[in-house]
């Protein structure tokens, strides 16, 4: 055979992988929404799914890992416009949604950790788990509100409840790391340290990159276009550089969406939207995600998941329809927010992606609880944005 | 449809109320929200003067005043209803703005108000209903009787010219800047039932027209004519709805005691009887307007002279100075004829916040921070 011909077997590469992801996500992705009437990002689960250890097994731990840097980028783009989302001057005058937000994070925290200490897991599982679960996917309700064209009061207090959230659920994973570090006999120092690192670290991170792109912003003078891409740049380069630096990818890119907003006083930058861009990175993460489910930790695992669920939803709940009645919002709506409040998905793979990077076995424990759980409301959460949000009046479809 | 009554119910002659059509922005990018239902549910539940009402779409709000005499508790009312609408869109993280037109949103995005009455309106216009999403104001002149109603309709549209470049505020639609100073009416143009009252001469002459209309199955009632300006009379008055709603509540006070003014004047004094003349270079006049403002050229129905418009309005404004009543009246024409002198206008000040920014959503925001109070009004 001719030496400049590919030697069998072929071996493939993450852009091979990205484009067929891609293009089995979005065909899933299109199949339930016409079949079925249910969010496209269904469909792409369903397909990772499919093609992960739970289905036909070829998008598995290799594949997975090279696919891992679209995930990343995936989650860079959703977290940095959820952080433009938050609006810190509403919380201020609108005080009832912050306390809101405060209620229903802790809530949350406490009923799943007690839920999960009851079926005798371990406590510093039960704390990581219940951080995890205190975070929604930001991820689905932003694109499910997108698909729909969702505008309206519940779209937005949904959005930064689950900003809200998603910080909560963060900066307390990252402080269980502590627990962490004892349970594992480490030093002294790496208990006090690595936590303040993570923290104060992508914090700096995100203000740096968000000052470069109010700065770059300046200088480019008011082009969509040109802000667009610079801002895409700093969310790729955060994102690498927060990988570098050991950082966490996830608060630093939330800081850098919320710190372009909060420190752009004079209202340099454009609007951002990720559109079409972003869209392709989604598809991807939702495959992704799909594929790292275990069914069979579903079987192991079922009350566990349970529980998991209903204390979380519960927590939730409970949070949302104590307060909201104070906020400015319509009779009525506060149970569809509970139930926006339900998805939660890439981001805990990822959140249990990085605790597992320490400590494999801790990480494979924890996958175990919190990825069933994660499974099923990945599944059932964009059916219930998309419930909420339509009932709410607020999708873009006339008289629906 | 039950009979509707059309009896003219008397009212004091040019008492004066304000109907004010407001958009509702987001406060991410500016653009049209669609909270209007939201917003209106939150503002009834805290209380609140005059009436807040909903438009045609879901991104608009109408303010409504009591009737008063004068310009100083016609403002004050205007800013109270603004305090309370702006601090009720705070809650919802919405912003009001004035203006006659968002500057960048498309109207295939707007979602009709769910009401019979609009869901009909959108199901007969179809596209039109939706684009319809201009705001403007509307200034109700009471009058003692109809024939004095149709008697001050025909006088008042020799004046739509000015009341057209006084408030013009609508330059920019969706992302464009359209060159005119008010693209507004343009877009009232479009409907079948624009346009003026029909040449009658008394109150029972027009019962007779709407009556004719109402038998051919055209109108129900007045409120489906949409005329530049037309006689109401449950409310015993005459509506002038070719203004643009201006960038402030100051201004729309303003503006409105200047029809006040002219309507004291022409039903006191009578200077002219109707003329079809007028109507004969109405649309012309009216587009001098809409383009160019007070800059625009009219020509007089009853000189038979091309006109300058501001120099008209500077003229006219002197000529009725002595008809102003009510505290602050004097003051608020005294400050619009400076404004008038020295080219400053909504439209002027919405352009400029463009070239200063670069960009429309900053215009947009710009234009919610002048509305609420945010930013000190020019003095």
């Amino acid at each position: 055979m001719a030496s400049f011909l590919p030697q069998l077997p072929w071996s493939t590469n993450p852009l091979l992988l990205f484009g067929l992801l891609l293009l089995a996500g979005f065909a899933g992705g299109e199949l339930v929404r016409r079949l079925f009437k249910v969010p496209s990002i269904l469909g792409y689960v369903l397909v990772g799914l499919l093609l992960g250890a739970g289905g036909l097994d070829v998008l598995n731990g290799r594949l997975i890992k090279e696919a891992w840097i679209f995930v990343d980028i995936a989650l860079g783009l959703i977290l940095f416009e959820l952080g433009r989302r938050l609006d810190l001057t509403w919380l201020k005058r609108d005080p009832w949604l912050a306390a809101t937000g405060a209620l229903e994070s802790a809530l949350s925290f406490a009923l799943v950790y007690g839920a999960l200490v009851y079926f005798d897991v371990k406590p510093v599982f039960a704390a990581v788990a219940a951080a995890i679960g205190v975070a929604t996917s930001p991820a689905v309700v932003m694109v499910v509100a997108q698909e729909l064209r969702a505008e309206g009061q519940i779209t937005e207090r949904a959005l930064n409840l689950v900003a809200i959230n998603s910080v909560v659920a963060f900066v307390t994973a990252t402080m269980l790391l502590a627990w962490i570090h004892h349970e594992y006999r480490a030093g002294w120092a790496t208990i006090m340290l690595h936590p303040l690192y993570l923290l104060a670290g992508s914090f700096v991170l995100g203000f740096v990159a968000s000052a470069v792109t109010v700065a770059a912003g300046w200088l480019l003078g008011k082009t969509e276009d040109g802000h667009f891409v610079a801002a895409l740049a700093l969310i790729v380069i955060t994102v690498g550089a927060a990988r570098m630096l050991e950082l966490s990818v996830l608060i630093a890119l939330l800081a850098f969406g919320v710190l372009s907003r909060t420190l752009d006083r004079h209202h340099v930058l454009m609007p951002f939207d990720m559109g079409r861009v972003g869209q392709m990175f989604v598809v991807v993460l939702f495959v992704v995600s799909g594929a790292s489910f275990k069914p069979h930790d579903l079987v192991a695992t079922g009350t566990l998941a349970l529980a998991f669920i209903l204390a979380r939803f519960v927590g939730k709940s409970v949070g949302v329809l104590s307060l909201t009645y104070f906020s400015g919002i319509r009779r009525g709506s506060a149970g569809l927010l509970c139930l926006a409040m339900t998805p939660m998905s890439g981001l805990a793979v990822a959140m249990v992606h990085d605790a597992s990077s320490l400590y494999p076995e801790f990480g494979v424990k924890l996958a175990a609880i919190v990825l069933s759980a994660a499974l099923i409301l990945e599944l059932l959460g964009p059916v219930a944005v998309q419930f909420a949000l339509t009932r709410a009046g607020e999708v873009a479809k006339e008289g629906q | 449809m039950s009979e509707v009554s059309m009896e003219f119910k008397p009212s004091v002659i040019a008492s004066v109320g304000v109907e004010l059509e407001l958009q509702i922005l987001n406060s991410r990018d500016f653009n049209l929200a669609r909270d209007a239902a939201d917003l209106i549910g939150l503002i009834e539940k805290n209380g609140h003067p005059g009436a807040v009402k909903p438009e045609i779409t879901e991104s608009m709000v109408e303010l409504n005043t009591s009737i008063h005499t004068g310009h100083e508790t016609l403002v004050k009312e205007l800013q109270v209803l603004r305090d309370t609408v702006s601090k009720a869109a705070d809650r919802l993280n919405l912003r009001i703005a004035g203006g006659g037109s968002h500057p960048f949103h498309d109207w295939s995005d707007r979602r009709i108000y769910p009401t019979e009455r609009f869901k009909q309106l959108l199901d007969l216009y179809g596209y039109l209903a939706k684009q319809f999403t201009v705001f403007g104001q509307h200034v109700h002149l009471g009058c003692p009787n109809g024939d004095d109603a149709v008697y001050l309709a025909h006088m008042l549209a020799r004046y739509v010219p000015h009341f057209i470049a006084l408030s013009a505020s609508s330059p920019f639609q969706q992302g464009q800047d359209t060159s005119y100073q008010s693209s507004r009416l343009n877009t009232v143009s479009a409907f079948p039932l624009a346009g003026q009252i029909p040449f009658v001469h008394s109150w029972s002459e027009f019962l007779d027209y709407f009556g004719k209309m109402r038998g051919y199955g055209i109108v129900e009632s007045m409120k489906d004519f949409y005329w530049d300006i037309r006689p109401k009379p449950e409310y015993g008055t005459v509506e002038v709805r070719v203004f643009d709603t201006p960038l402030t509540v100051e201004r729309a006070a303003a503006l409105a005691v200047y029809a006040q003014t002219l309507a004291r004047y022409l039903l006191a004094e009578r200077p002219f009887a109707p003329s079809r003349e007028v109507y004969a270079l109405y649309n012309y006049n009216r587009f001098q307007a809409c383009r160019y403002g007070l800059a625009g050229r009219i020509v007089d129905a009853y000189s038979k002279q091309h006109l300058n418009l501001r120099e008209d309005f500077l003229e006219t404004v002197a000529r009725i100075s002595l008809h102003a009543v009510g505290p602050g009246t004097g003051a608020a024409l005294h400050k619009l004829a400076e404004d008038a002198g020295s080219g400053r206008s909504d439209a002027a000040w919405l352009r400029q916040a463009h070239r200063d920014r670069g960009s429309l959503n900053d215009v947009a925001r710009m234009q919610s921070d002048l509305w609420m109070g945010r930013v000190p009004v020019a003095a």
